[in-house]
């Protein structure tokens, strides 16, 4: 289900904070952050985040067209390495 | 056959039937616009009077059906990849995007199936490796 309109986006307090000092002081190095669950607001535009992975942070430059999603979306978490290549692990089990 | 809309020309069936088979309208949709229109949703399309069929390509004229309907629909996918984000993403591999297993099924988005099994023999192996 949806989240109800009236609550507003969500994006997290601390996460929110750190971007308004950001903008306030014009710094251009990316803000590392892990709330993946926040929303883009357009405030963000034109900002550099950083998002974390679970592994690594994932760097993102906000556009205009990322408004409404979430930093999630933008920093895959899963590698896919191919099928049906024999690597040496599977090798070395037969 | 009547022609609503241009090229749709709905059969000899129903008209809140026939309306369906325009792009874009389902049949909630067509049952709200043979009701708008105040025709009889039991009358075959063929009976609809000129009258009945300008009523309804009014109706219709508001709506955005098919091929602005289909490229809306493109667009709002392109924009999805070109933001490079996760549904995005799903799209370009023609994977379920809605978080759908892919273990199983998933067949609608990935084709018919095509087996990529493991490579057999030494020889073999090492020739996938050396590609």
């Amino acid at each position: 289900m949806a989240r109800s309109i009236k609550k507003g986006p969500y994006v997290e307090e601390k996460l929110l904070q750190r971007i308004g000092v950001i903008i306030r002081s014009g710094d251009k190095r990316p803000l590392k952050t892990w709330s993946r669950r926040s929303m883009v607001l357009p405030e963000f535009i034109g900002l550099n985040i950083a998002v974390h992975n679970g592994k690594t942070f994932i760097n993102l430059y906000i556009t205009e067209n990322m408004v409404g999603h979430r930093l999630g979306e933008f920093s895959p978490t899963r590698t896919f390495r191919k099928h049906g290549v024999a690597t040496d692990k599977v090798v070395a089990l037969k | 056959m009547p022609r609503v809309m241009g090229v749709d020309i709905p059969g000899k069936k129903r008209v809140e039937y026939s309306l369906r088979y325009i792009y874009g309208v389902g049949p909630s949709r067509a049952r709200d616009l043979v009701a708008k229109a105040r025709i009889d949703p039991a009358k075959k399309a063929d009976d609809l009077t000129d009258e009945e069929v300008t009523r309804l390509a009014s109706l219709l004229q508001e709506l955005v059906l098919e091929g602005d309907l289909r490229r809306e629909v493109q667009g709002n996918i392109r924009r999805l990849i070109s933001i490079g984000c996760y549904r995005g993403s799903r799209h370009r591999k023609g994977l379920p995007v809605r978080g759908q297993r892919t273990s199983t099924n998933a067949r609608t988005r990935k084709g018919p199936r095509k087996t990529v099994g493991a490579v057999r023999g030494k020889e073999a192996r090492s020739a996938v490796k050396t590609e």
